[in-house]
């Protein structure tokens, strides 16, 4: 029992942390000057979300999120941005204060809109956790999820990114033909 | 059978330094294994045989000075090796090397931790672990070492593909992303080198980029870059970064193993991990043997057979094995 207790504590350590982390992150890649900074921060903010998924018994999205997220898609980011230096034109940095005042104003929204959202459809559920078995969160019943409840959004997703796919290759092959001329 | 939480971190300790003391001894093989493909006699000062060459080299390492650049960006330039250290050593810790074994009371089980998405874990980390040479090459405000980076994530990032999607195959025999799961299943049926040939191929040529080894050793072409990513390191700062390099072979040596010649079981006798010692040494050598053998590729070169050749080459290896698997 005393050992089920150590557990919970240090669950709720992790979150308090994770959760910290994640709003600092967040608050830091919007707040730099030096977007190499900013997108290092993005990296922290997705990280840190992956720990929450891991609290939450989901591995496999924790894990597809660093891999995905913080792995492939943010080295992108970077090399961009280490390509073209920190003193590139940044087109959003000392924006009019009308644009700041939105931004405040359409994230309070969201934040009420979220509360009120969970409010209304979790009830009295939130103060007990929900029963996870073996199985919650692992690859093979993710997978059969996407095959049978979620079939109609993981194909338009896959054509999504087929798209986006031949998008590039269409706007590669294009800069290498003016760059030929 | 679950392990008490002390001897879970006696094991991390035990099988920490055992990678360590691997990746010290790795650099002494190498040299000496290069030196006598070049008819020389490699180091043999340092002890018999130089056998006390890596302590040597440690304590030079130690005792330099570990100057930075004026300009450099200080906390990223200092954490960057830690990182690609800390996630090299890291991700060995999903790597089987035994079946697991009762001592006393107590059961020790063959990893240092089992999760079942282990496969999938261990390149995350090695995602993470390219932030490492990137954050380092940039932080260190020197041409050299942002070119050094740049050639350093374009490869890792193109080469992590191929080097994913060639693992797909035996992921789809194994029917399963746990690696102790694809050992036993190995164990039951056959080795996956043979069924997976393709898969190996395109798994070690890509594993070799990965690990930024010759002849795809383009990121630190001392030739053209001075050192890459980490020209401006000295003393252990560099030691680290060598570490973690040499830790990510080590991983990716034991991963080829695991997923294709059986982990820790042998042809005969139940030696456990002494078969998968002695299989990850013979993998090693073929690592350095391609570097005493083979020249630098060409930038394009490198490139284009990322892009054009492993990519969908792997991806007809996944598709064709995910087809046969459900015929049979």
């Amino acid at each position: 029992m005393i050992l089920a207790d150590a557990g919970n504590i240090l669950v709720w350590i992790v979150w308090v942390v994770a959760a910290f982390a994640c709003l600092g992150s967040g608050i830091a890649v919007i707040s730099f000057s030096n977007p190499f900074y900013s997108a290092l921060s993005l990296i922290g903010n997705l990280a840190s979300l992956a720990v929450l998924y891991l609290l939450l018994a989901a591995e496999f999205v924790a894990a597809a999120q660093v891999l995905v997220y913080a792995g492939a898609v943010m080295v992108m980011f970077l090399f961009v941005i280490a390509y073209l230096g920190g003193h590139a034109d940044a087109p959003w940095a000392g924006g009019p204060s009308w644009q700041a005042l939105w931004a405040v104003a359409a994230s309070a929204a969201l934040l009420v809109e979220v509360i009120v959202v969970i409010g209304l459809k979790t009830g009295g559920r939130l103060s007990h956790s929900p029963p996870t078995d073996f199985s919650f969160g692992s690859p093979a019943t993710i997978g059969r999820l996407f095959l049978t409840d979620h079939l109609l959004a993981f194909e338009i997703t896959s054509i999504v990114l087929l798209i986006a796919a031949v998008g590039g290759v269409i706007l590669g092959s294009h800069s290498r033909e003016t760059a030929a001329e | 059978m679950t392990e008490v939480w002390w001897v879970s971190l006696i094991k991390a300790f035990v099988i920490i330094n055992l990678l360590m003391l691997t990746f010290a001894y790795m650099t002494l093989i190498e040299r000496k294994v290069l030196a006598r493909m070049q008819l020389r006699y490699g180091p043999n000062r340092a002890g018999p045989f130089g056998l006390l060459q890596p302590i040597a080299d440690l304590v030079k390492l130690i005792r330099k000075e570990a100057f930075f650049p004026a300009s450099a960006v200080d906390v990223l330039y200092i954490t960057a090796p830690v990182l690609s250290c800390f996630t090299a050593l890291a991700a060995f810790s999903v790597i089987p090397f035994g079946p697991g074994w009762t001592i006393g009371d107590y059961y020790v089980s063959g990893e240092v931790v089992n999760v079942s998405i282990s496969l999938i874990l261990l390149f995350a980390l090695g995602s993470l672990g390219i932030y490492g040479f990137i954050v380092g090459g940039w932080a260190s405000d020197s041409k050299y070492s942002l070119l050094g980076s740049m050639r350093t994530c374009a490869q890792m990032v193109s080469y992590e593909v191929s080097l994913t999607f060639a693992v797909l195959g035996v992921v789809l025999m194994g029917r399963s992303l746990s690696l102790v799961d694809i050992v036993h299943k190995q164990d039951e049926t056959f080795w996956f080198f043979g069924p997976q040939f393709v898969g190996l191929l395109i798994f070690f040529v890509a594993g070799v980029a990965e690990t930024n080894r010759p002849p795809f050793d383009l990121p630190e072409a001392d030739t053209e870059l001075v050192a890459g990513y980490h020209t401006e390191y000295s003393g252990m700062r560099f030691g680290l970064f060598q570490m973690g390099e040499y830790v990510n072979m080590i991983t990716l040596s034991a991963l080829a193993v695991t997923l294709f010649f059986g982990g820790w079981y042998g042809p005969w006798a139940p030696l456990g991990p002494l078969w998968f010692a002695l299989k990850l040494f013979a993998v090693i050598f073929i690592f350095l043997w391609l570097r005493a053998t083979l020249p630098r590729l060409r930038y394009d070169q490198l490139m284009r057979l990322g892009w054009k050749v492993l990519l969908p080459l792997a991806t007809v290896n996944a598709v064709v094995t995910a087809a046969l698997v459900v015929a049979l």
